[in-house]
């Protein structure tokens, strides 16, 4: 136990509980996108996951994700329910914490991920099927790319690839995921020809408010200690959150001729989501200009996701897919072993090879996301159902899956 | 990089000077059904 740091573990241990907040906070960002039928059924998506995932990921997921390694794809059942995870630090992963505080910190990821892509099914996807995907998607999809990445041993991790809070892992996964989900099920019921409109956006905003608050420990927090990089990942994450909510503003503005309050809520996002890979990798003007591009790029990419009359019902893709894959491109850019002298220098700084290992890797994790959860969302066709029957999509599945009402007033 | 940020940040500045300030009105469904409800009351 002598090599356990207290300020380390206690930085570690906040952080996990910061990341905890931003899957209820994500339920309530949805939550108010959605018609008031609906508002229910897209909060317990999120609450759900935090339960089922905090399951699967003791039971086998940790082990899959971070295990001793097998031929770099995926890392085994050596851990399963946590056998060997103990108070003792893994010199690997987290030398200065025990293990199962960095295991802990990694779950809430695991959480999150799978919650993000519900916004891109949501209003119309079956309970039954939600609860069957989370548990396949987060088995078959997030712990082996997770262990690609970050694993040791992991393939991309080998290669060099950065991602220090999970641009490629989190990001890039649940939004391309979120693009075949929606491309999957279909429109929902009456898009394009009745309003379709949010139903409370000031939870929407407050929702956004607390993701950005928890993403401090999500990004922060992957520094593993409470150090110099910690701190710089905090100020990159604020700097790069707060440009990409005034760029997507002022795009709104002009383009669509006022400034936008879901909008401004969205491009925090989007800049969170873009600065996530890079935040251990680069300083805060690089952070200003990834920001710039998050608030940009994001914003044209919904525009034609909806030309193309795509109903990713959140604009998943638009915010975690786009922005993620900025982020990760960015990074093999803007990286500088000025901020991080254990990673490496990117395209600015005389490295183009970054840029072409970042590339691989949005290639391998976005073929990847795209065939398995193709693939796993036919099969639940079959067996369970994806879709609730029209009739039920009409009453809305508060009322049609959970038998209760949000609001009675 | 430190004057691209700078430079980025200056054309938001520009942005918000020449970004439009009357908005064509929109009409939002629950905000046009609370307008005629007011009317009716």
């Amino acid at each position: 136990m002598e090599n356990i740091n207290a300020g380390d573990t206690a930085w570690l241990l906040a952080s996990a509980a910061l990341v905890m907040l931003m899957t209820p906070a994500l339920g309530f960002f949805y939550g108010g996108l959605v018609r008031r039928k609906n508002v229910l059924a897209t909060i317990m998506h999120s609450f759900f996951i935090l339960c089922l995932i905090s399951v699967q990921w003791v039971l086998w997921g940790y082990s899959l994700a971070f295990g001793p390694d097998h031929g770099g794809l995926i890392g085994g059942f050596d851990w399963l329910s946590l056998r060997g995870v103990g108070q003792t630090p893994n010199p690997d992963y987290a030398p200065t914490v025990p293990h199962l505080g960095f295991m802990v910190f990694q779950m809430m990821f695991a959480v999150i991920t799978p919650a993000l892509i519900t916004g891109a099914f949501a209003e119309r996807k079956r309970f039954k099927a939600f609860v069957v995907f989370t548990l396949l998607w987060a088995t078959f999809v997030y712990d082996p790319v997770a262990h690609w990445v970050w694993g040791v041993g992991g393939w991309l991790r080998v290669l060099g690839t950065l991602d220090f809070a999970g641009g490629t892992v989190v990001h890039i996964t649940s939004g391309v995921s979120a693009l075949v989900a929606a491309l999957v099920l279909g429109r929902r019921k009456g898009l394009g020809s009745i309003p379709i409109e949010p139903h409370d956006a000031t939870m929407t905003v407050l929702g956004a408010s607390l993701l950005w608050f928890g993403w401090f420990g999500f990004n922060a927090g992957s520094a593993i200690n409470a150090g110099g990089l910690a701190a710089n990942a905090f100020v990159v994450t604020n700097t790069a959150a707060a440009m990409a909510a005034l760029t997507w503003m002022t795009v709104s503005w002009l383009h669509k001729g006022a400034p936008s309050v879901l909008g401004a809520a969205a491009g925090a996002v989007a800049g969170l989501v873009a600065i996530t890979p890079a935040s251990g990798y680069v300083d805060v003007s690089a952070a200003i200009l990834i920001g710039l591009g998050a608030g940009t790029f994001c914003y044209v990419g919904i525009q034609l996701t909806k030309r193309l009359k795509v109903d990713d019902a959140l604009d998943v893709f638009g915010v975690h897919g786009i922005g993620g894959m900025w982020g990760a491109l960015a990074t093999g850019i803007f990286a500088t072993v000025a901020v991080n002298s254990a990673a490496a220098d990117g395209l600015a700084f005389g490295n183009p090879a970054q840029l072409g290992v970042q590339a691989i890797a949005v290639l391998a994790s976005v073929t990847y996301s795209a065939v398995m959860t193709f693939v796993i969302l036919k099969l639940i066709d079959v067996f369970v159902g994806l879709r609730v029957p029209e009739d039920e999509e009409v009453l809305g599945l508060d009322a049609s899956q959970h038998r209760e009402a949000a609001y009675t007033i | 990089m430190e004057l691209a940020a700078f430079a980025s940040f200056a054309v938001l500045v520009v942005a918000w000077l020449i970004a439009p300030t009357k908005t064509a009105v929109v009409h939002i469904e629950s905000v046009k059904k609370a307008a005629e409800a007011a009317q009716a009351a």
